[in-house]
This record gives structure tokens, C-alpha cells and sequence, in this order.
């Protein structure tokens, strides 16, 4: 059975880019948007199962972070980059209502725009975003279409109409199955993302990218926390390297080190 | 005065419940498995349900049920997986905001505050919010609120699941408690093979510490159980002492670490971004450091 599956993909602040204006306030507009690390698992889910059981992999996102005006671009090089994974089409939510983003508000968006696409039998989404890490995206979606939701699945298979999943959680590891529609979020263990080739990364170019207002879906502008600072934890650390003319002495420091601190007891 | 619906579908996690909840709220009720609920502290509740965990999403439908017959101003769990995503699929269902893994939530009026740790730990984003709201607390944020319990328990009925369970397996797991342990000795790529992690073993037991590694030694080589692994998505630790051994220094790493007292890094790469995060550090082949270390250990400490 060909199987319609839509991935939830973020276009992220990259944590490993972190800018900063004065002395801890985090510029965002100054950072970098990259695919979500989890998305990528989520990707790669989608288009092995339609490699198994041929369909389409639509990939969906909705704008985040500001200014609007320019991350389009970024965002859609993002997009690019799951086209080129194995992804068929882009759909994408640009809305100044919408940004910074909040996990209500872009569910409510996703939701829209799954409900537009028409028929889809498995939504994937990473398990939290690289930038947020609030893991409610998926899960609101899940609600909002009413669709049964299995979170944080280090494994799915698809088959008969159904999904089977390994939930990890803390203490146990859950198969667990659901009768397809369903949303699954995934983990990292979930596969190993491809690394697309040259000609995979040219054709994506001629793949479709569409772009939606909350107009477009019929929404209103949700009403959604305030997103006040973001500011980088500083803790200040000595930086101190032990040197010495051999590993004996460099050993000597750092146990004289530990005992001055009173972390180790002589 | 703030009314607090307050449920976890762990059971182990009420005491730290009953701990916010006090905190935040005028008047509460908890919904949670019959070994959490039969135990809710009077001082905190004025009512518990029983609802056993099963599947997040029943839970999620039992939960909405009595939030619509309550009507709270304020739902709060404690940030496991399984109540965070019932959490967020109540949050959605009811249009609500909600904040995953909140720290100093407040409460003023009809607005919340609260802050998040975000980009891969390393910072803290400001919130404000208008109630009602649902709150899924960082886990580790308040004592544990250890109170007899005695109010009235009424048993709740949950849906019948769409996702259903096939089979449940306990992850395997070593007598290590890293979370609480005061010495780490962390373990990462530098390591070449699995038999050589007894170098830092032998660290550890010396210093009464314990063993954690990176991602790669858990989830790529499998060389140890997923309980030592130091990261977001893993284990965060706060001792007074961290001595990373042949670990790069990833911010999804150094984000668990952060509240380590002291950290000392080890690592033949003198630009490996550890040594930035580190107190102390030593450029060198932990092969020829570490055993000079231990040695130098055992004369220092007579062991």
C-alpha cells in the first residue's frame, strides 16, 4: 500500500553557532538556522518507508524565528536539504503571527496544513528540536487532528495498515503498534540520516517548495506565550593547563589542584 | 487563588509534585496511579483520582475530564517523557500554552512566568505566560515533599487506547547512579577500545566515583549501558568533581555537565573545545597520563 507521509522539519537555531550581543544576551538574529538533528531521523523514517512501500514524503515546516524577511531563504535551503534526502515536496508556513514560535501555535499550524494536503497516513517528526527541546510539536498535532501519537520511538516498521514502535523511556523500552493515520515522533537511535549526493542535492532544486500564510490555512493569529531573553549560561570556569617537564610533575599539579579545591581527600 | 490540577503517570515522581504544587497553588488535585494518588498529602490536596499509566494519550482523555470539571487555573506534572507528552496532548486539546522542563515558575495574577534551558543547554529563555497554562517541571528542581497522606482517592476511568502495547522491557540497568554520584570519571572517543575503559575504571574506584561517558561510547560502540551516558538526552550530573578522560567537549555533553564543581579534562588535542569548560586541564595521551595519574593517586592517597 503506497503510504502519504508528512515530516515535521524545523529550520533550528544551530546551539553549536551561538552569537551573542552584549555580554550573555543571545542574538538570534544573528545565528544560523539548520535542519533539527532529530528531523533528519525523521527524514530518513519517512523516505525508507516509502522506499518499502513506494508514496510520497512531503516535508512541512513552519517559520520560527525572526526577521521573516530573510530566514525564507534559509528556510528554504533547509528544505532543500530534506528534498535532497528523498523528500518529493516542501510545504512550508510563513507568518509574522507566528513567530518566535511556540509549540501551540506552530502545532496548530501543521495541523492546517496536513488537513489541506488531504489524505495522509503517517506523520514523522523528530523527538524535540535541537534549538527548543520542548518535544510537544508532534504530540499537539496528534491531538489536533485526532490521531493516535507514539513519542520517542527508537524504531518503527509499517505494515498492514498499521505502525509498530519501540518507545523508549526512561526505565523501559515499549513496543507498542497503532492503526495508521497516526503520528510517530522519533529518536536518534531511529536510523542513520543519509548524506545526500551531489546529484540528489541538484535535483532537489527542481522539487516544488510551497509557501502558506495563516490566511491560506484559515487561521486566526493564535494567542501564544511570550518568548521574553534568551540569555547563555556562564559559568566561569579557571582554564588553567597543567604543564610540566613530564607526566609525573603534570600529575603531582593536578592532585595538589584537586586537594586545594576539596573535591579529593589526601 | 490559584487552583492546580497536578497529575504524573509516574508514580515515583509525586513527592516532587506534591513539592511544586504546594508552592504554586491555593487549592489542588492529583491524578496518578494508586500507589502515588492513595499516597497525596492532605496538606497539598484536597482530592485525588486514581488512573493507572497505561497509554499518555488515555491518561491525557481521562485528565481533560476532570480539568473540564475542576477548571484550574494551573496543570502541572513533573517532565518524564510519558507526562510530558500527556501534557502536551491535554495542552493541545484545551488550546493551552505550556512550557516543557520549567524552572522558577511564578505566579502572579493571572500571569506565569518561568524559565527553560534552550539551545542544547547552554542558555535560559525568559517566559511569560496568561493562565490557564500547563507546566511540565525540569525534574530535580524541588525537594521531594515527604508528607503522610489521607484524602479522600476516587478511581477514573481512562478510554481505551488506540496505541496498544505489545510488550514492555525494563532497560538494563548497572548499580550506578550517576546523577548523584560527587566523583565522575567520563569516558569518550579518546578510548580505542572497550578493555582500555578499565584505566578509568580504576580512577574511578580509587576516588570512590563512578563512570559516565559520551554519546559515541553508549550509542555508537555500545561499550556502556545507556545509564552512563552524560548528555541532554541522557543522564545530567552535579558532582563535586568531573574528570573528563578522551571527550571532545560537544555542547550536548558539556550542557549535562555544567553543574560539575570542578572539572578537570584530559585530551591529547589541545584545541578540543573541553578545555574551554574545564577548571584544570592536561594536554596528553591519556595511554601515558592516566596510569602516571594513579599511580601518583595511590602514593597521594595511600590506597
Amino acid at each position: 500500500m503506497p503510504l502519504n507521509i508528512a515530516v515535521l522539519a524545523k529550520a533550528s537555531l544551530d546551539p553549536n553557532m551561538i552569537r551573542t550581543r552584549g555580554d550573555s544576551l543571545v542574538d538570534i538574529e544573528a545565528m544560523p538556522l539548520a535542519l533539527s538533528e532529530y528531523d533528519k531521523n525523521a527524514v530518513e523514517a519517512a523516505v525508507q518507508a516509502k522506499e518499502k512501500h513506494g508514496g510520497k514524503v512531503y516535508v512541512l515546516s513552519v517559520l520560527t524565528w525572526p526577521p521573516a524577511a530573510r530566514r525564507v531563504k534559509e528556510l528554504e535551503q533547509v528544505m532543500r536539504e530534506a528534498l535532497a534526502m528523498g523528500a518529493d515536496e516542501a510545504h512550508v508556513v510563513v507568518d509574522e503571527a507566528l513567530i518566535p514560535g511556540d509549540p501551540l501555535a506552530t502545532a496548530e499550524a501543521f495541523a492546517a496544513l496536513i488537513r489541506k494536503l488531504g489524505q495522509v497516513d503517517l506523520v514523522v517528526a523528530g523527538e524535540a528540536s535541537m534549538d527548543m527541546i520542548s518535544s510537544q510539536v508532534a504530540a499537539r498535532v496528534a491531538a489536533l487532528l485526532d490521531l493516535p501519537f507514539i513519542g520517542f520511538a527508537r524504531s518503527l516498521e509499517i505494515g498492514d495498515g498499521r505502525v509498530r514502535a519501540v518507545r523508549d523511556l526512561e526505565d523501559r523500552l515499549e513496543t507498542v503498534e497503532a492503526p495508521l493515520p497516526a503520528v510517530v515522533s522519533v529518536t536518534g537511535e531511529a536510523n542513520k540520516p543519509r548524506i545526500p549526493t551531489l546529484i540528489q542535492v541538484r535535483r532537489a532544486f527542481r522539487k516544488p517548495i510551497n509557501r502558506y500564510s495563516l490566511a491560506d490555512l484559515g487561521l486566526e493569529p493564535p494567542a501564544k506565550p511570550e518568548l521574553g531573553e534568551i540569555r547563555v549560561l556562564t559559568v566561569s570556569r579557571k582554564n588553567i593547563i597543567l604543564e610540566g617537564d613530564n607526566l609525573e610533575e603534570i600529575a603531582e599539579k593536578l592532585i595538589d589542584a584537586l586537594i586545594k579545591e576539596g573535591v579529593i581527600k589526601a | 487563588m490559584v487552583k492546580a490540577l497536578a497529575f504524573t503517570m509516574e508514580p515515583g515522581l509525586v513527592a516532587e509534585l506534591a513539592s511544586h504544587t504546594r508552592r504554586l497553588a491555593g487549592e489542588a488535585v492529583l491524578v496518578a496511579p494508586k500507589e502515588a494518588a492513595s499516597k497525596a498529602p492532605a496538606g497539598v490536596y484536597t482530592k485525588a483520582y486514581i488512573l493507572e499509566a497505561g497509554d499518555p494519550a488515555a491518561f491525557a482523555a481521562a485528565l481533560e475530564k476532570v480539568y473540564n470539571e475542576y477548571k484550574p487555573d494551573i496543570v502541572l506534572t513533573i517532565a518524564s517523557k510519558n507526562n510530558t507528552t500527556a501534557a502536551a496532548l491535554l495542552a493541545a486539546k484545551l488550546r493551552l500554552p505550556m512550557l516543557t522542563e520549567a524552572l522558577e515558575p511564578r505566579i502572579e495574577g493571572s500571569t506565569l512566568t518561568a524559565k527553560r534551558r534552550v539551545l542544547g543547554g547552554r542558555a535560559e529563555a525568559s517566559y511569560r505566560a496568561q493562565l490557564p497554562a500547563v507546566l511540565s517541571l525540569a525534574r530535580g528542581a524541588a525537594e521531594p515533599l515527604q508528607e503522610a497522606g489521607g484524602v479522600e482517592a476516587q478511581p477514573l476511568e481512562a478510554p481505551q487506547p488506540r496505541v496498544t502495547l505489545l510488550e514492555s522491557k525494563e532497560k538494563v540497568r548497572e548499580a550506578v547512579n550517576l546523577e548523584e554520584a560527587e566523583i565522575v570519571v567520563g569516558v569518550g572517543r579518546g578510548f580505542r577500545s572497550r578493555e582500555d575503559l578499565k584505566l578509568a575504571e580504576e580512577l574511578a574506584q580509587l576516588l570512590g566515583g563512578v563512570v559516565g561517558a559520551s554519546r559515541p561510547i553508549v550509542a555508537d560502540y555500545g561499550w556502556l549501558s545507556e545509564d552512563r551516558w552524560i548528555g541532554i538526552s541522557g543522564k545530567k550530573i552535579r558532582p563535586k568533581l568531573y574528570i573528563a578522560i578522551g571527550i571532545s567537549g560537544a555542547p550536548q555533553h558539556m550542557a549535562a555537565a555544567m553543574d560539575s564543581k570542578i572539572i578537570v579534562a584530559v585530551n591529547k588535542d589541545k584545541n578540543a573545545p573541553i578545555f574551554q569548560y574545564a577548571d584544570y586541564g592536561v594536554v596528553a595521551d591519556l595511554y601515558q597520563f592516566l596510569p602516571v595519574l594513579i599511580k601518583k593517586l595511590r602514593e597521594r592517597l595511600n590506597r
